[in-house]
């Protein structure tokens, strides 16, 4: 069970808020934007659902929440419009911007079109090491911004979240990426980096047992029983994340 | 250097190792790592070699002092005698049979004397099923759907009594369930008019004993009011007594706060470990419980009534209740002294017969954690996340060395903390 709107959260500010990530990590992407002379920037204005604006340099890609003044504006009319972008079944019409199409149509394209490669990998480009971590680690930023978008919009997740107190949440993996799931007043925010004081602590031992959660063939709860997980602090904001990692899973899936 | 040195657990590791291949999550459930909250899994036993009284003994053959008393169905104390050989007896004449032994009968008798709100008794095996046959009761007796529970709820595992996120519950599962807050009869009256009256019952621990905060004792002004309100209401009022009963009164912590519930169900403490549980009610009830499509293979099993009968009268000859709250107080207050001794402030809560610990230096819970596995290391076996238990075993001198070592590992925490000096 899931829903328009929240998937449309998720697409734009975990999937896509994740080119962030790519653009700082991988040497495709920054290869991508290595050439361009000035910042470009796109709205993207979902009726009844997000918006926000990611502004590309040739230092990497940075997102903001709402419309901000922009070169290309991509408005969708419904959370169902901006999903078809994303699954590649809605081709989007820019409202603002048209001089600067090629940008939207080559360059975003190819950066998408990596982030795909990476977030819905080959098994055999997994074999790759360089590959698998960078990977993993994409996924791990995407699930950790999709997390706070579940707990605030699904029906379902709005409740775990209902049971969870404020404060900040370390996510994260031992030698990898570290994140904070930051609560107040029952709503959820990503920060993608490591809290200064932690109220509650879930670490991974390493990648490859986050991609082992991340793609189902572990479980969480029987990575705390054999240690592979480690928690601490306010178990109830843990046990809460858990079940929104839950519907994580169902909405990436 | 601690004046109690730390415990190992290589053997208990390896078995859980061997757990980890064979069962899920080598430990499942609130007698694991994972519900039982083990942090770090490293200062934990993992398995029990035997038991005696208040003490169990790890693989590695470390003696631990026990507050969580298998969460709670230890009573009387491991192995007490009594029970045992009610137990041994009963086996030798029959145990699981086609004609039920005529011992329920005496069982159920023992328990209509006993328990101040019960006429009757219907026999299960765990706590569930006997909120499950209520809550079905409840139903069945009203024509009505929805139940009340109050903040905090714990009810059991079945679906009904999860939570709409939890893995495998379905929202329809869940549809009827209403939540209140504790102390608050405007927010019951409030979900009454909402759901135009379609209120079956109401479902309730005796207090606020829920997990991760520090729990609030309930008063007989308040199960009054209560009382009062289901009655002018139609509620079926049912007291989930499996935790707490008799720990508080023998007849019943409905009786304990000077009430009569329309249902109670008991189970942990019942036979000192002998698997059983059992709903009891009034006379009103009876008729529609009479009437329910209930049953289960073992649920008529003649040894654990043997135990119930034997464990009732000598929780009653040894006057239980007083002897938890007495030994709880005088815990509580040691624990707490030994906090003060090295700068931390301990809060016990709830009732002394179930006092729930909670360090309250820090909001993240993460020192109190720290201080409960060097209690557990060094064999005073505490949880960080919910509340203990005291049994009718326990000696004024298991007390005192149990604030001894909860001494000594506050002694430790305070030495790994130099920032909290």
């Amino acid at each position: 069970m899931t829903d328009a709107k929240t998937l449309s959260y998720i697409n734009l500010y975990a999937i896509l808020g994740t080119l962030e990530n790519l653009c700082e990590l991988d040497s495709k992407a920054k290869d991508l934007l290595k050439d361009l002379k000035k910042p470009i920037s796109i709205g993207f204005d979902v009726k009844g659902g997000p918006s926000a604006t990611i502004t590309f340099s040739k230092n990497g890609c940075r997102m903001e929440d709402g419309i901000k003044p922009c070169d290309i504006k991509l408005p969708f009319s419904s959370p169902e419009k901006f999903n078809g972008m994303i699954d590649g079944t809605v081709t989007p019409l820019p409202s603002k911007g048209f001089t600067k199409i090629g940008f939207l149509t080559k360059t975003f394209v190819a950066l998408t079109d990596r982030l795909t490669e990476l977030m819905r990998p080959t098994p055999e480009a997994l074999e790759d090491r360089e590959f698998f971590e960078l990977s993993t680690t994409l996924t791990f930023y995407t699930i950790a911004v999709a997390l706070a978008q579940i707990g605030n919009q699904d029906e379902i997740g709005k409740h775990s979240a209902s049971y969870m107190v404020d404060g900040d949440l370390l996510f994260g993996i031992n030698d990898g990426p570290t994140a904070t799931l930051r609560v107040k007043d029952h709503h959820l925010v990503t920060i993608k980096q490591a809290p200064e004081k932690p109220r509650a602590i879930m670490k991974f031992a390493d990648l490859d047992l986050a991609y082992a959660l991340f793609t189902g063939t572990a479980n969480a709860l029987e990575c705390v029983c054999n240690g592979s997980i480690e928690i601490h602090g306010m178990a109830s904001m843990i046990d809460n994340m858990n079940r929104l990692l839950d519907r994580v899973a169902l909405y990436l899936a | 250097m601690s004046k109690y040195p730390v415990y190992n657990h290589d053997k208990g590791r390896e078995y859980f190792d061997r757990a980890l291949k064979v069962i899920p999550a080598g430990i499942y459930g609130h007698l694991g790592p994972s519900e039982g909250l083990w942090i770090p899994i490293q200062k934990w036993p993992f398995y029990s070699s035997r038991a005696q009284g208040s003490y169990f003994w790890d693989l590695d053959g470390n003696k631990y002092i026990d507050y969580m008393c298998a969460y709670g169905p230890n009573v009387l104390g491991y192995n007490d005698p009594d029970v045992d050989a009610a137990a041994k007896a009963q086996m030798e004449k029959g145990n699981c049979t086609t004609a039920p032994s005529s011992i329920m009968v005496d069982c159920a008798e023992n328990l209509v004397d006993t328990v101040a709100s019960a006429d009757w008794a219907f026999f299960c095996k765990n706590g569930s099923d006997t909120t499950t046959l209520a809550v079905m009761t409840a139903r069945a007796h009203t024509h009505k759907r929805k139940i009340i529970f109050l903040k905090g709820y714990y009810h059991g595992d079945f679906q009904w009594a999860q939570k709409i996120d939890y893995p495998g519950i379905l929202p329809e599962d869940v549809c009827h369930n209403l939540v209140a807050p504790w102390f608050d009869l405007d927010a019951l009256q409030k979900l009454y008019d909402e759901n135009d009256g379609d209120i079956a019952g109401l479902i309730a621990q005796p207090y606020d004993h829920g997990n991760f905060y520090d729990n609030v004792p309930a008063n007989k002004e308040y199960w009054t009011s209560v009382r009062k309100w289901c009655d002018d209401h139609g509620v079926v009022l049912i007291f989930d007594d499996v935790r707490a009963g008799f720990r508080l009164d023998i007849a019943g912590s409905d009786h304990y706060y000077g009430i009569k519930a329309d249902l109670i169900c008991f189970c942990k403490a019942l036979a000192n470990g002998y698997n059983m549980s059992a709903l009891c009610g009034g006379e009103h009830m009876k008729a529609t419980v009479s009437g329910m499509t209930y049953t289960g293979s073992y649920w008529m099993s003649a040894v654990p009534f043997a135990a119930c009968i034997a464990c009732i009268d000598k929780m009653k000859k040894i006057d239980l209740p007083s002897l938890c709250r007495k030994l709880g107080t005088q815990l509580t207050d040691g624990l707490k002294e030994a906090a003060a001794n090295n700068g931390f402030h301990l809060v016990a809560s709830g009732e002394p017969a179930l006092f729930y610990l909670r360090i309250a230096d820090d909001d993240s819970l993460m020192l109190h954690q720290e201080w409960i596995a060097e209690c557990v290391c060094r064999g005073l076996f505490l949880a960080s996340h919910h509340n203990h238990f005291i049994n009718g075993s326990l000696t004024e001198d298991d007390v005192k060395l149990s604030i001894d070592i909860a001494e000594d590992a506050f002694n430790e925490v305070r030495k790994n903390h130099p920032e909290l000096r």
